[in-house]
């Protein structure tokens, strides 16, 4: 064989100019001929290649212009106005068309600014990626699950400061409450203890005084909303709050600082700081215990160190705090990253960010893609619809010497338009509409000003592009490939039998189904949440916070007083407001355990059910100091069949189990219901005074109590609440929930059905002579009716049969990622969502079908 | 485009092209300018050269003159144009005129 490479030949033939492919191609291969003969092979071919590889040079591989160039900048208006001729012509459609994007790209935009917050939060801090939260892992005592806990002991902060020379500086914070007074007013305020250097950390708008304020232990930071609150609308700095924390210390504070409203999209959230030297002043004892846990810890890195430098130093301090707290073995300390520790907040317990579940944002964006989708698959098949009419427009152009690229630039300049007018009306419809909605929904606010201009920009363009491209791309390229000869002889068949078009409605449908399913599965759920029970009766119950044992035995003293109080008893954690955390010892396992301690007659102020067993009794000895009284979860988790009589360890004590109680919703229904027990407490440690109340007096009882709260404790604030107030937030979370779906559902159903609505009237006018026709030889309105709707009731029974599933599988993992006890699916939001559809698919179908039954046939013959 | 000024080896080549007359292609080029000058060039420096050239209108081209050892393919055959006649003989001039102000004792080099 003496030709030359071929993979080199062909490298050759694949990069050359193919104008200067034939005298190149011909020189190399006429030199590896006369090197073959004086060379030898080895040399030729290598020589070849040597040639080959220096021709590659970017003159021989561009590609020289053609002679040709059209006026695409003519050509640009031309297309623009027949562009417009054709949206006029066929308003209906082009409505739709453009209605339909706009509402799809006014929801993707508003949701886009919702995520967009959300996953931005904490970013104005300017020094946001040097922070981190140091976390606590810790192995939890009753199984072998773990828990990650914000919670980290007080003295390691300092020491890891000691230690480090990356850390430019640390906070730490410890929530605490206080009754804080100025002159006559008085309310219950968080307070939070951090270290002064907590305002340079975190970069939180200043209004009044000075920044530097945190280093004086008797200075204190206030909110604006705090100021408002307690001085209206001066500057308060230098003025004198009055502390009384919960240990009952009063002490005095000097307001030197006051921040401005803290940004919307800020998840650290407070109202008063005060310096971490005040706590130690406040609890000595706690302030240097490794096994203190304080409820978090930030360390800010100085610049360009790395925070494997700190993290890969921890083993040091897990000794330590595993020697100081037995009980909270720790297997590792984590760092979050302040730039998405609110999208992370659901890994950690006790979290101190404030961020929304990940699921939801995730959930939301997949809403608006589907909605894209759907308004896109409306504009492919109407434009593709449509196109019949201009087939004879598209046969002339090619005739008279318009390329195919001509063709798609022509289609896809009139489809950019058309976006760019969707996205106009979108903006506007986000901006009037879905903005404030969403606003209104949810305790944020969504706006065009909480983006920044930067990932606006981008998004814009993509969005613009990613709609353009999916609804412009496939009738561009459809329309322009057919034969001049055929359009123009009339042999091009072209719609009815497109297969394309109906996979795509069938999609459409599909993707209705699913949102539709998903939506009314949601729904149905949070429904039922609303009126679960909650495991006890709250009706009649209202429940008083008390500050101190003194307190709490007048406030008891005038309950006995009122014949509306059927029955009292107090708590020092109440329901739905708090639970201790613990573990007990059952033949040398450890389970973990929610803890409540109660007084006597508690559990039955507040309507607990009893399984089995008894109640708390005061006159049995044995009640004040071993009973306990547990939860079924409890039994089930220890394995009893008959619990009564069992005993465990808690606390070094054994306890006796009197009595099961059926399970209760101790929290709200975000979080599962865990083993509980009840304790009794002496009635000095208690804090929460439950009553119940005869029905119908429920204000009248409210009033009696804060009648006697101003001549028991005149300068602590009062802060009584119905029990029934417990799930407020999460029902008005669920509220808004179902309000959001509500709306999707219905902008899917409007959308789906406007394409159906679209693509049927569009052919019923094209079919028109046939019906016609038809008619004439005796047709009856029957056999049209089925003729018309036998396509659409198959694309409808597959898209039922394939998304129906697909929502209902998809909502329901999701269901179970935000409520661990899903309410078990019934089968009416099932049907009412297919129901629902169905109904308004007819609807769409047969009011255009009308249009068949109605029309005279001789009319639209004679025209021709 | 740099001038009209002609670089050292596109005088080369172009004086080759004059000199293969009617037979000046890629692969001829190059060998007369091996044979005559001794010099090894690269065939795509020709090439390149060449398209310089053709590019200030100092040659013209044509397809022809196909041969099996070439696969068949055409060679682009180069003619001088006037102008690259006109270049060449300034380049000429230009040289003997400077060589010949070169004072005679400048040349004289003595050898003992």
């Amino acid at each position: 064989m003496n030709v030359p490479p071929k993979w080199a030949d062909r490298f050759l033939e694949w990069y050359c100019n193919p104008d200067l492919l034939e005298e190149i191609q011909g020189d190399v291969h006429e030199l590896y001929q006369i090197r073959l003969e004086e060379e030898g092979k080895s040399s030729a071919r290598r020589k070849f290649l040597w040639d080959v590889f220096r021709f590659l040079r970017w003159s021989n591989i561009k590609r020289t212009k053609q002679t040709h160039s059209s006026n695409s900048f003519t050509m640009l208006s031309s297309y623009l106005k027949l562009g417009f001729r054709n949206a006029i012509r066929n308003k209906l459609t082009s409505s739709i068309n453009l209605f339909g994007l706009a509402l799809a790209l006014g929801v993707a935009i508003t949701i886009f600014a919702f995520v967009d917050y959300m996953f931005n939060m904490d970013s104005f801090h300017s020094n946001s990626d040097r922070v981190y939260q140091i976390t606590n892992l810790v192995k939890n005592s009753g199984d072998n699950n773990s828990d990650n806990w914000s919670d980290s002991p007080i003295p390691l902060a300092p020491a890891l400061m000691e230690d480090n020379p990356s850390i430019e500086s640390y906070t730490r914070v410890e929530f605490e409450q206080g009754a804080m007074r100025y002159n006559e007013t008085v309310f219950n305020e968080s307070i939070w203890f951090v270290d002064p250097s907590f305002l340079d950390i975190f970069s939180f708008p200043l209004q009044y005084g000075n920044i530097k304020t945190l280093n004086n232990p008797q200075g204190i930071v206030i909110t604006k909303p705090i100021s408002e609150k307690y001085f209206g609308n001066i500057n308060p700095v230098g003025e004198v709050f009055s502390i009384k924390f919960s240990n009952g210390t009063k002490e005095e504070f000097t307001v030197g600082a006051v921040l401005n409203d803290l940004p919307g999209n800020s998840s650290i959230r407070f109202d008063n700081l005060i310096a971490m030297n005040a706590f130690e002043n406040l609890k000595p004892e706690d302030a240097n215990d490794w096994s203190f846990f304080t409820d978090a810890t930030f360390i800010m890195l100085k610049p360009s160190h790395q925070i494997s430098e700190v993290s890969s130093r921890m083993d040091k301090y897990k000794s330590i705090q595993n020697e100081a707290s037995l009980n909270w073995p720790i297997i590792e300390f984590k760092f979050y990253s302040l730039n998405g520790l609110s999208r992370k907040n659901n890994e950690i317990s006790q979290e101190i960010s404030q961020g929304a579940h990940p699921a939801g944002m995730i959930a939301l964006g997949t809403i608006s893609l589907m909605l894209l989708l759907l308004a896109c698959f409306n504009y492919m098949n109407i434009s593709v619809a449509t196109v019949t009419t201009r087939l004879k427009e598209i046969g002339i152009r090619k005739v008279v010497g318009g390329r195919r690229k001509e063709l798609i630039m022509q289609f896809l300049t009139e489809n950019l338009v058309l976006c760019m007018g969707s996205m106009m009306l979108g903006v506007l419809m986000a901006y009037l509409f879905f903005m404030p909605g969403l606003s209104s929904l949810f305790p944020i606010t969504v706006s065009f000003s909480t983006i920044s201009l930067f990932d606006f920009s981008i998004f814009f363009i993509s969005l613009l592009v990613f709609v353009a491209l999916i609804s412009g791309a496939y009738p561009a390229l459809y329309i322009s490939s057919f034969q001049p000869v055929n359009i123009l002889r009339g042999k091009e068949k072209f719609g009815q039998k497109s297969l394309f078009s109906k996979a795509l409605l069938t999609t459409q449908f599909i993707l209705a189904f699913t949102t539709i399913i998903a939506c009314f599965v949601f729904i149905a759920n949070s429904l039922s949440l609303k009126n679960k029970d909650w495991g006890y009766d709250h009706d009649q119950t209202y429940v008083v916070p008390t500050e101190n044992y003194e307190t709490y035995i007048a406030m008891r003293d005038g309950v006995r007083q009122n014949k509306n109080i059927l029955n009292y008893g107090g708590a020092v954690n109440s329901l739905g407001e708090s639970a201790t955390r613990t573990s007990v010892t059952y033949q040398e396992e450890k389970l973990s355990v929610m803890m409540f301690k109660v007084g006597f007659n508690y559990l039955e102020t507040m309507n607990l059910r009893l399984k089995e067993g008894r109640l708390f009794d005061e006159s049995i000895q044995s009640d004040h100091s071993e009973s306990a009284i547990i939860n079924t979860v409890f039994a089930e988790k220890m394995g009893w069949d008959n619990p009564i009589g069992q005993s465990f360890e808690y606390d070094s004590v054994k306890r006796f189990v009197v009595g099961v109680i059926e399970k209760f919703h101790y929290y709200d229904f975000y979080a599962s219901v865990d083993p509980v027990m009840f304790l009794i407490t002496p009635e000095e440690n208690l804090k929460y005074l439950a009553v119940k109340v005869e029905a119908g007096s429920l204000t009248d009882t409210e009033d009696y109590l804060k009648s006697i709260w101003k001549q028991v404790a005149p300068d602590d604030p009062y802060a009584g609440y119905f029990q029934d107030a417990v799930f407020e937030g999460f029902h008005r979370d669920n509220n808004s929930n179902m309000k959001l779906l509500m709306f999707v559902s219905i902008v899917t159903i409007l959308l789906s059905c406007m394409g159906l609505f679209g693509l049927v009237s569009y052919n019923i006018t094209r079919r028109m002579k046939e019906f016609s026709v038809r008619k004439i030889f005796g047709a009856s309105v029957n056999h049209i009716f089925k003729l018309m709707n036998k396509d659409y009731i198959w694309i409808l029974s597959i898209a039922l049969v394939i998304g129906a599933p697909l929502g209902f599988f998809g909502i329901n993992s999701l269901i179970e990622v935000i409520y661990p006890e899903p309410i078990e699916t019934s089968a009416v939001p099932f049907v009412t969502g297919i129901a629902i559809m169905v109904v308004t698919v007819a609807i769409t179908v047969s009011s255009q079908i009308r249009r068949v039954i109605k029309n005279n046939p001789s009319q639209t013959l004679r025209n021709e | 485009m740099k001038g009209a000024y002609l670089g050292e080896l596109e005088e080369l080549i172009l004086l080759t092209v004059g000199v293969l007359y009617e037979n000046a292609y890629g692969v001829a080029i190059k060998d007369e300018i091996e044979k005559q000058v001794g010099r090894k060039l690269n065939i795509s420096a020709v090439h390149a050269v060449l398209k310089r050239l053709e590019d200030k209108a100092l040659i013209n081209s044509s397809m022809g003159g196909a041969t099996a050892e070439r696969g068949g393919r055409r060679k682009r055959l180069f003619t001088l144009t006037t102008l690259g006649k006109k270049a060449l003989d300034q380049a000429n001039e230009v040289r003997t005129q400077l060589y010949n102000q070169i004072p005679k004792v400048a040349l004289q080099f003595n050898t003992y």
